[in-house]
C-alpha cells in the first residue's frame, strides 16, 4: 500500500502559490512532494499548507529544506516537534494552525 | 536377504564370510540377520573382520559362529557353523561349558589364561593351551543372549616355557657334579621333575669295551627290558657307534607302556641321542629321551631334546674333566712335596757354586773396560742377583740350622750402643736417597750386653730394611735405652703400618702381609721370623706395635748379664769387624726399590731397568723384522727389572711383547688394548698378580684374556690360589725357558678353543624363543640372544646397552610405562629374583608388552653379581586383559551415563585413557554435511577443528563400519553406526606412535560396544523425551501467544506435572481462551485427572467460546472422572484487540488486573462452586475490559496460600508484587513472581500462573520497500492507541520508528533487496519499547550531517528518551525507549 498523498497548488489570496498537501509524507512519496514544490517555487515564494498532513518525517523535512529560503509553512501542532527539532522552523516561518 | 544386505552383515572375502552369507538363516534358530539384535550383528562383523580367532556363541544352546582365523584351531571339526556349542566342543565342554554358563547367567566377563584343553584335532589326543576371554553379548534390551570369545592359542608359549625351564634346571647343574655317576644321577633326577616334558629318560655311558652301560634311568621298572619278540631295545650301541641321534616311533611295540608323564596316553615316540664332546671326540655315552604323547615329536620337540642331550653331555663331560683335574692336582701336590724336600736338602749346596760365581764376578767387574757399558750392565745384573740369591740361601740355611738346632752362637759382651750405631750408619745413604728422615740415638748403656755379632747384625739390618721398605715419608728412628734391667732397642717408622689383625702372625715364618703399600713385593716372608728366632736365642723378646697409615715400632728387649746363656756359647770380646760385608745384600736389595737418583758414585751401580711404573714399549725382534708370530701380542708384567728383561728377551723372537712394571700398569695397558696373552708376576707393588687377574676378569673387555702367572711361591696351595683367581696357568720360578714358551703357546691355543665353546653357548641361547639378557653389576646389558633381538629389534651388535636401553618407554609419551620399567629395573638391581611386566618400545616404534623373570647369579669366574633374565612377548595377553578392563570400564561408564551424548563424551574419555591419547574426537553426521563434534579437547564445533583432523574424520565416512583406519603413525579412527546417522571417532596418539594389530582389534571391540551403548542410550533418551513430551502435553501449550507468560511448578519432583494446570487457547475467532485449574492432590494420579479436565475444557472452549457454558459442561464432565470433583477452574475468553475479558470461575481464587499505576482489581464476579460439587449449577459470566498497559494475573492457590495467613492477604501480595515490578518484561515478571512469592522452603503445593499484558506486543515483519511504510505505520498507530498513548506522543513514536524503518529499507535495498525488516513493540506499565531489526549495515553518520539520514537519526534521538543502534554482522538493531507518564495518556 503506497502512502497516500494528495498535492494541489493554487494561488493564495496574496497571489503567492500555495501548495496544499493531504495525507502522509515519507520516503516513498518524497519525490512527488519535491516535484510539486519545485514546480510551485519556479514562480517565486511558496506557501506550503501541511495542516492536513498526518505524518511527516525526515524525507519530507529534507524536501522542505531544499526550498527553505522564502518558504512559509502552515502546519498542525502534530508536526511542530518534527519541524522544530529538524531546525526547519529556524529557516522558514511556521504558522501553527491549531 | 539380498546379496547387498548379506555383504553388509557378513563382510569380507573369507571362507566363513562366504559360508555365513550362503547359510540358510531363515530356518535357523537365529532367524534372518536383518532381525538380529545390533550386538549380534556387531559381534559378527568384528568376528569376520578380525585376524584373531574369535567365536560368537548365541542363544540358549550357544550356537557357534566363528571366523577364518579360528579354522586352524577347529581342525577337522570344521565346518561347524551354527552347531550348538556343546556338540562342537563336546570333549572340553566340561571345562568351557560352565564358564560360558557363568557369563550367560551373570553377565560378567570371564577370562582364562593358558587353559589346558586336551584336544583331538590332528588325529591324536593333543595337549593344547588356550587363553580365552568370554564377554557377554546383550541384545537390544540389555539381556545377555550370547558370549563373545577372543581366543589365542598359547600352547607354543606354555610348552616353550616348560622346555626352557628344563634347560635352565639342567644348566644350573653344570658345575655341581664331581663324578660321572653323580652327573648322570643329577641329570635324570632333574628330568624326573619335568616328566610332563620328558616322561622317560635313561643315560648310558660308554663302557671300557665301548659297549653301552646303563648309568641311570628315570623308571627302574620300565623302558629297560624290551618286549620279547618285539622290534628290539634302545639302539644305544648304534648311536654310540655312529654318533647320530635316532628317532623311534614304535616305543610301545618295543617296551610297552612307559610312564606317561601325567598325560592320558603313554609315550609313543622317543629319541636316542649321543652325548658328544668327550675328550677323544667320540660320544661319551647316549641318552634316551621319550617324548610326551601330548605333543607330536616335531622339529621343535626334537631340537629341544637335542639341547637336553647337549646339556647332559656338557655336565657329564665336565664331571669327566673334573675328575681328571683332581687327579692332576693330586699328582702336582705330591711333586711339590718332593720338590720342597729336595730344595731343603740341596740349598746348602748352593753356597759353594755361589761363592765360585761371586768371587770371579767381583774380579771381572773390577777389571772390565768402563767403556763397554753393555757388558758392565749385564755383569751388574748377574752380580745383584748373585748377592740376592746368596742372601736367600743364607737365610734358608739359618733356618734349617735353627730347625736342626745346629745354630752356633757366640755371645760377646759388647757396648751395644756403639755396635748398633755402627750397624745403623750403614743405612744412612739409603734413607737419604729415599728422602726419609733417619735418626739414630744409641747412647752407651751402663753395662755390656751379651750378643752374637752376626746375629745382631741380621736383627738390625732386617728391621731397618723392613722400615725402609714400608715407609714412604717421615722419619725412621733407632733408639737404644735401658729399662727395668733390660737393654731396649726400638726401631720406629712412620710407614704404612700393619693391620691389627695381622700383628699376631707378624713373626710367623713365610707369613706375608698382603695389600700393604710397599716399595717392593720382593721378599720371602722369613726376615721377621728369623729376627724373632735370633732374639729368642739371646734370651730376649721382640714385639711390634703398629697403627695403620701411621707407623710401626719394633721393640726388642735383651737381658743384661749372661745367666740366661749357656756357658759354652759365651766368648770373650773379640775384634769388631766391618759391618759392610753383611750389610751389602740388604743395601743392594734396598737400593733396587728406590728411584734412580743421586747415588754416591761407585757405591752401587746405577739401575737401568727400574724406571717409574709405566709402559716400556714393545719391541720387535733384534733384526728389526717382526717375529714369526709377531701379530700375537704378549703383555708382560713384573716388578723385577731383571726378570722383565729376561722374559722379554725370551719371548720377543716369537711375539710382540709389551712390558710393564706392575699390576696397575698392566691393567691399564690391557684395557687400552687387550693383548692375546698376559704373563704376570704374582708379587707386585700397587696391584698384585692375583688382583690384576681379578680386575681383568671383572671387565668384559678383558675377561677373556688368557693369563699366565709366574711366582716364586711353590706349592699346591699357591697354585690353586692362582687358578681360583682366574688365571689360566701358573708357573713356578725357577722355570725353564722352554717350559714358559710351551705354556704360552698352549694357553694361546686353549683360548682359541674357548671361543668354540662360546659359540656353542650362543647357539643354545639363540634357540630360546624367549628374549634372554645378561646384566652386569652396573646394570649394563652385556649379552642378549636372538630372541631379544626379535622382540625388541635390538641385537647383540649394539652391546653393551645401558640399563635404560633404547627400548625404554619415553617419559613424556608414556609416563606410566616409564614408571613401570623404572620400578622393574630398580628391583632387578636389588632383588635376588623377581618378575615384571612392562611395556617396551620396539625399534620400529611398536609398543611391546613383555613379561619376564630374572635371577641373581654369581659369576663363577669373577664372583661378581650378575643378573640373568628372560622375557616373552605378552602383548596379546596384555591387550586381552586391557580389552576386558576397557570393556568393563566402558560398561560401568555406560551404566552411569544419563544420555547418549554423555555416553559418547565419557566413552571418548575412556578411549583417551586407554590409549593415552592426547585427544579423542568424535564427529556425528546426522544427514547434513555439518557434523556435531564431541571431543576431549577444546573444540566443540566442526569449524573449530584443525583441518587435518577434519580430513581424517571426513575420510572415516567412507570407511567400513567397525574397521579401524590406522594406516599411518599418529592416530587411528573408526566409523560406528550412530542411531542418528554416522559417527566417526579419531584417536590422536601423538606424533610417531603406531596402532598395533592388537590395538585395532581392541578398537573394533570397544567401538562395537560403544555402538551398542549409544543405541541403548539413544533409545532411553527417546523414551525420556517421549515421557517429558507427554507430560508437557498434559500440562499445557509449550508455545504461548504473544503477550502471555506462564509458569508451572509441580510440588512432586521429578514429575513435571501435578494437579494444577493452565491452558491458553487461540480460538478461531481471534480471541484467546485462558484457563487455570486445580485438581485435588498433586501426585501422578492428580496429574492424570488434571490432564483429562484440561483436555475436556480445551475442547469445550474450542467448540463453544463461552466461559460460563464451558464451566457448566465441565461440571458434568468432572463428575464422570474419578477424582475430578472439587476441582477449581478459572476460565476466561480474552479479545486481545479490545482487551475485553469474559470470565467465569468455579471456586477458583480470583484473577487480578493490575493497572499501570499499580492499582489491583480482583476479578471477583461470576464466581461459583468448584466443579461437580452440586448436580446442577447455572454458571454465570462476567466481563471486564483490560485498560491499556494493564497486566492480568491468573493463578492457582499454591501461589498465594500460606499457613497462618488469609488467602486474601496472599492475593494482595501477588498484586503488589506485579505493581512494583516496574518495567520488567513479561517473562522476567513471571520469574520474579515465582521466586519472590515462594516460601522459604519452596512451594508445598503445585503452582500454576498465567500472565497477560494488554495490549499484546506488536510484531510485524515486512519487505524492505518504501511502499510498506504506510501500512506498517497504520498498524503501529493502532497499537499505540490500544496502549492508550495520546496523539502527539504517538506522532513522536511514529516518526522515530518511521526513521528507523526508513534507514532499514535504504540499507536493506542497498545490500540485500527482498530482505525482511521486523518491527516489534512492547508496552509495560510505564514504558514503551520498540525494536527495529534489519539485515543491512548502516553507514556511520558524521556529526552535524544535514543529509536526509542525518536528519533521521537526529529526529529519533530527539523524539525518544533512549535510542541505541547496534550494528551486527547479520544486520542492525535499533532500540527505541520511551517512558510514559500521565501527560502522555490520551
Amino acid at each position: 500500500m503506497a502512502t497516500s498523498l494528495e498535492l494541489s497548488t493554487r494561488p493564495g489570496p496574496d497571489g503567492t502559490a500555495v501548495v496544499t498537501a493531504v495525507g502522509e509524507i515519507d520516503m516513498s512519496n518524497a519525490d512527488k512532494f519535491q516535484d510539486a514544490l519545485s514546480q510551485a517555487a519556479a514562480g517565486g515564494p511558496v506557501v506550503v499548507d501541511l495542516t492536513r498532513v498526518e505524518y511527516l518525517d525526515s524525507a519530507g523535512v529534507h524536501v522542505l529544506f531544499a526550498h527553505a529560503p522564502g518558504l512559509r509553512l502552515i502546519a498542525s501542532p502534530l508536526l511542530v516537534p518534527v519541524l522544530a527539532i529538524s531546525g526547519l522552523s529556524d529557516v522558514t516561518s511556521v504558522r501553527d494552525d491549531a | 536377504m539380498s546379496s547387498g544386505q548379506a555383504e553388509l552383515a557378513f563382510p569380507g572375502d573369507g571362507e566363513m564370510a562366504h559360508r555365513m552369507r550362503e547359510y540358510s538363516w531363515a530356518g535357523s534358530p537365529l532367524g534372518e540377520p536383518g532381525g538380529w539384535p545390533a550386538s549380534l550383528r556387531t559381534a559378527c562383523r568384528i568376528c569376520l573382520t578380525s585376524r584373531f580367532p574369535m567365536i560368537v556363541w548365541w542363544g540358549e544352546d550357544l550356537r557357534f559362529l566363528y571366523n577364518d582365523a579360528y579354522l586352524p584351531l577347529l581342525g577337522n571339526k570344521h565346518p561347524a557353523l551354527m552347531q550348538p556349542g556343546d556338540q562342537v566342543w563336546s570333549e572340553i565342554w566340561d571345562i568351557i561349558g560352565p564358564m560360558l554358563d557363568s557369563v550367560m547367567s551373570t553377565g560378567q566377563a570371564t577370562w582364562s589364561e593358558d587353559l589346558l584343553l586336551p584336544m583331538d584335532r590332528h588325529g591324536y589326543w593333543e595337549e593344547t593351551y588356550w587363553t580365552y576371554s568370554y564377554s557377554p553379548l546383550q541384545d537390544d534390551d540389555g539381556t545377555v543372549r550370547g558370549v563373545f570369545t577372543a581366543v589365542k592359542e598359547t600352547t607354543e608359549q606354555v610348552v616353550g616355557r616348560r622346555r626352557l625351564a628344563v634347560l635352565q634346571d639342567l644348566g644350573a647343574l653344570a658345575a655341581q657334579a664331581r663324578s660321572v655317576t653323580e652327573a648322570c644321577e643329577l641329570v635324570v633326577r632333574s628330568l624326573e621333575g619335568a616328566a610332563d616334558v620328558v616322561p622317560f629318560a635313561a643315560v648310558y655311558l660308554r663302557g671300557p669295551d665301548s659297549n653301552p652301560v646303563l648309568a641311570r634311568s628315570s623308571a627302574p621298572d620300565a623302558g629297560l627290558s624290551p618286549v620279547p619278540g618285539g622290534p628290539g631295545g634302545w639302539p644305544v650301541a648304534d648311536v654310540l657307534r655312529h654318533g647320530q641321534p635316532v628317532i623311534l616311533t614304535d616305543v610301545i611295540a618295543r617296551f610297552g607302556e612307559l610312564p606317561s608323564g601325567g598325560w592320558k596316553t603313554p609315550p609313543a615316540e622317543a629319541m636316542v641321542l649321543p652325548l658328544t664332546g668327550g675328550a677323544d671326540g667320540a660320544a661319551t655315552g647316549a641318552i634316551v629321551l621319550a617324548a610326551s604323547a601330548g605333543r607330536a615329536l616335531d622339529e621343535a620337540y626334537a631340537s629341544f631334546l637335542g639341547l637336553v642331550a647337549q646339556q647332559t653331555a656338557a655336565i657329564v663331560n665336565r664331571a669327566v674333566a673334573y675328575q681328571a683335574q683332581l687327579r692332576r692336582a693330586e699328582e702336582l701336590a705330591e711333586l711339590d712335596r718332593a720338590k720342597t724336600t729336595f730344595f731343603a736338602n740341596v740349598s746348602h749346596e748352593f753356597r759353594t757354586p755361589l761363592t765360585l760365581i761371586m768371587g770371579p764376578l767381583e774380579e771381572l767387574r773390577a777389571r772390565i773396560d768402563p767403556a763397554d757399558a753393555v757388558a758392565a750392565g749385564e755383569l751388574d745384573v748377574i752380580y745383584r742377583n748373585g748377592v740376592r740369591l746368596g742372601k736367600l740361601v743364607n737365610t734358608l740355611l739359618d733356618f734349617s740350622r735353627l730347625e736342626a738346632g745346629r745354630m752356633q752362637a757366640s755371645f760377646e759382651p759388647l757396648d751395644l750402643g756403639a755396635f748398633t750405631t755402627d750397624l745403623a750408619s750403614v743405612f744412612q745413604s739409603a734413607f737419604d736417597r729415599a728422602g726419609i728422615g733417619y735418626e739414630v740415638d744409641c747412647p752407651p748403656l751402663s753395662a755390656p750386653v751379651y750378643v752374637d755379632r752376626e746375629m745382631w747384625e741380621k736383627v738390625v739390618f732386617n728391621l731397618l730394611s723392613n722400615a725402609l721398605k714400608f715407609t714412604f715419608s717421615g722419619t725412621v728412628r733407632v733408639r737404644l735405652s735401658q729399662e727395668d734391667g733390660h737393654a731396649v732397642l726400638r726401631v720406629t717408622d712412620t710407614g704404612t703400618g700393619i693391620p691389627a689383625a695381622e700383628l699376631p702372625r707378624l713373626f710367623d715364618r713365610f707369613h706375608r702381609i698382603e695389600n700393604v703399600p710397599s716399595r717392593s713385593n720382593e721378599g720371602s716372608g722369613i726376615g721377621l721370623a728369623l729376627v724373632r728366632e735370633l732374639v729368642g736365642l739371646h734370651g730376649g723378646t721382640i714385639e711390634a706395635a703398629s697403627t695403620e697409615r701411621a707407623g710401626t715400632t719394633f721393640t726388642i728387649e735383651l737381658p743384661f748379664g749372661r745367666e740366661h746363656l749357656a756357658d759354652e756359647n759365651v766368648a770373650a770380646p773379640g775384634d769388631s769387624h766391618a759391618a759392610a760385608a753383611a750389610a751389602r745384600p740388604f743395601l743392594l736389595e734396598a737400593m733396587r726399590w728406590l728411584p734412580p737418583g743421586t747415588l754416591p758414585p761407585g757405591t752401587l751401580p746405577p739401575d737401568t731397568g727400574d724406571e717409574a711404573p709405566g709402559l716400556t714399549a714393545g719391541r720387535v725382534s733384534a733384526d728389526g723384522q717382526p717375529g714369526p708370530d709377531a701379530v700375537t701380542r704378549v703383555l708382560l708384567a713384573d716388578d723385577n727389572a731383571d726378570m722383565r728383561e729376561y722374559l722379554q728377551r725370551l719371548l720377543e723372537p716369537s711375539y710382540q711383547v709389551t712390558a710393564v712394571t706392575d699390576g696397575q700398569a698392566a691393567l691399564e695397558a690391557a684395557r687400552l688394548s687387550p693383548p692375546d696373552i698376559l704373563i704376570s708376576d704374582v708379587m707386585m707393588p700397587r696391584l698384585s698378580g692375583l688382583q690384576l687377574v681379578a680386575a681383568l676378569r671383572a671387565d668384559l673387555r678383558t675377561a677373556g684374556i688368557p693369563v699366565l702367572l709366574l711366582s716364586a711361591r711353590a706349592g699346591q696351595e699357591a697354585s690353586i690360589e692362582g687358578l681360583e683367581a682366574g688365571a689360566d696357568d701358573y708357573l713356578v720360578k725357577p722355570f725353564a725357558a722352554a717350559e714358559l714358551l710351551a705354556r704360552v703357546r698352549a694357553n694361546l691355543d686353549l683360548a682359541r678353543l674357548r671361543t668354540h665353546h662360546a659359540r656353542w653357548r650362543a647357539a643354545l641361547l639363540d634357540s630360546l624363543h624367549e628374549g634372554f639378557y645378561l646384566v652386569d653389576e652396573d646394570g649394563d646389558i652385556v649379552e642378549v640372544n636372538a630372541g631379544f633381538a626379535d622382540l625388541l629389534g635390538y641385537g647383540p651388535e649394539g652391546l653393551p646397552y645401558p640399563p635404560k636401553g633404547p627400548w625404554w618407554p619415553d617419559e613424556q609419551a608414556d609416563p606410566e610405562g616409564h614408571r613401570l620399567a623404572t620400578e622393574a629395573l630398580a628391583r632387578l638391581m636389588t632383588d635376588s629374583t623377581g618378575s615384571f611386566t612392562v611395556p617396551l618400545r620396539h625399534r620400529d616404534g611398536r609398543r611391546v608388552w613383555v613379561t619376564g623373570s630374572f635371577n641373581e647369579i654369581t659369576d663363577p669366574e669373577k664372583g661378581r653379581r650378575m643378573v640373568v633374565g628372560t622375557f616373552r612377548d605378552v602383548t596379546t595377553e596384555h591387550y586381552a586383559v586391557q580389552r576386558e578392563a576397557a570393556l568393563g570400564a566402558m560398561g560401568l561408564m555406560v551404566s552411569r551415563a544419563a544420555s547418549a551424548a554423555q555416553v559418547l563424551q565419557e566413552a571418548l574419555g575412556e578411549l583417551a585413557r586407554l590409549w593415552r591419547a592426547s585427544e579423542v574426537t568424535a564427529a556425528t553426521w546426522t544427514g547434513a554435511d555439518e557434523a556435531m563434534v564431541t571431543s576431549t579437547g577444546p573444540a566443540d564445533s566442526w569449524d573449530a577443528l584443525p583441518a587435518g583432523l577434519r580430513d581424517a574424520l571426513a575420510a572415516l565416512r567412507d570407511q567400513p563400519v567397525l574397521t579401524p583406519a590406522a594406516d599411518g603413525p599418529g592416530g587411528a579412527g573408526i566409523r560406528l553406526e550412530h542411531p542418528a546417522g554416522t559417527l566417526g571417532i579419531w584417536v590422536d596418539l601423538g606424533p610417531g606412535r603406531m596402532f598395533s594389530a592388537e590395538d585395532r582389534t581392541l578398537f573394533s571391540l570397544v567401538g562395537g560396544y560403544l555402538g551398542q551403548a549409544l543405541h541403548r542410550a539413544y533409545q532411553t533418551d527417546q523414551q525420556r523425551e517421549t515421557a517429558l513430551a507427554l507430560q508437557r502435553a498434559i500440562l499445557g501449550p509449550s508455545r504461548l501467544p504473544a503477550g502471555f507468560a506462564a509458569r508451572y511448578e509441580p510440588a512432586t519432583r521429578p514429575l513435571e506435572v501435578g494437579g494444577d494446570w493452565y491452558d491458553i487457547i487461540e480460538l478461531p475467532d481471534g480471541r484467546i481462551g485462558i484457563m487455570v485449574g486445580d485438581c485435588v492432590g498433586h501426585d501422578l494420579g492428580a496429574a492424570t485427572v488434571m490432564g483429562q479436565l484440561r483436555s475436556a475444557c480445551r475442547a469445550l472452549l474450542l467448540q463453544d467460546a463461552s466461559a460460563g457454558a464451558a464451566l457448566t459442561a465441565m461440571d458434568r464432565f468432572a463428575s464422570s472422572v474419578p477424582g475430578g470433583e472439587c476441582a477449581t477452574v478459572f476460565c476466561g475468553i480474552l479479545d486481545p484487540g479490545t482487551g475485553e475479558l469474559r470470565y467465569s470461575s468455579a471456586g477458583h481464587p480470583p484473577g487480578i488486573v493490575i493497572h499501570p499505576d499499580g492499582r489491583a482489581d480482583p476479578l471477583e464476579e461470576a464466581r461459583s462452586l468448584p466443579l461437580a460439587v452440586r448436580a446442577r449449577i447455572e454458571r454465570t459470566e462476567a466481563s471486564y475490559v483490560l485498560p491499556p498497559r494493564s497486566t492480568l494475573l491468573v493463578y492457582t492457590d499454591g501461589l498465594v496460600e500460606r499457613r497462618g495467613r488469609p488467602v486474601t492477604a496472599g492475593i494482595v501480595a501477588a498484586g503488589t508484587a506485579v505493581g512494583e515490578a516496574g518495567p520488567a518484561s513479561l517473562e522476567d515478571l513471571a520469574e520474579q513472581l515465582m521466586t519472590g512469592l515462594a516460601p522459604a522452603g519452596g512451594y508445598e503445593d503445585d503452582v500454576a500462573l498465567v500472565l497477560y499484558h494488554h495490549p499484546t506486543p506488536l510484531d510485524v515483519s515486512f519487505y524492505a520497500e518504501s511502499e510498506q511504510l504506510a501500512s506498517v505505520r497504520a498498524q503501529l498507530r493502532g497499537w499505540l492507541r490500544s496502549c492508550g498513548i495520546g496523539a502527539r506522543i504517538a506522532q513522536d513514536v511514529l516518526v522515530a520508528a518511521g526513521e528507523a524503518i526508513a534507514n532499514a529499507i535504504e540499507h536493506g535495498h542497498r545490500s540485500r533487496p527482498g530482505e525482511l525488516v521486523r518491527l516489534r513493540a512492547i508496552s509495560t506499565a510505564n514504558q514503551l519499547r520498540l525494536t527495529i531489526t534489519d539485515s543491512g549495515r548502516w553507514q556511520a553518520t558524521p556529526p552535524g550531517d544535514r543529509s536526509l539520514r542525518g536528519h533521521g537519526i537526529a529526529l529519533m534521538r530527539a523524539l525518544m528518551q533512549q535510542v541505541t543502534i547496534e550494528p551486527g554482522p547479520a544486520g542492525t538493531t535499533v532500540d527505541l525507549y520511551l517512558r510514559i507518564n500521565h501527560g502522555h495518556l490520551a
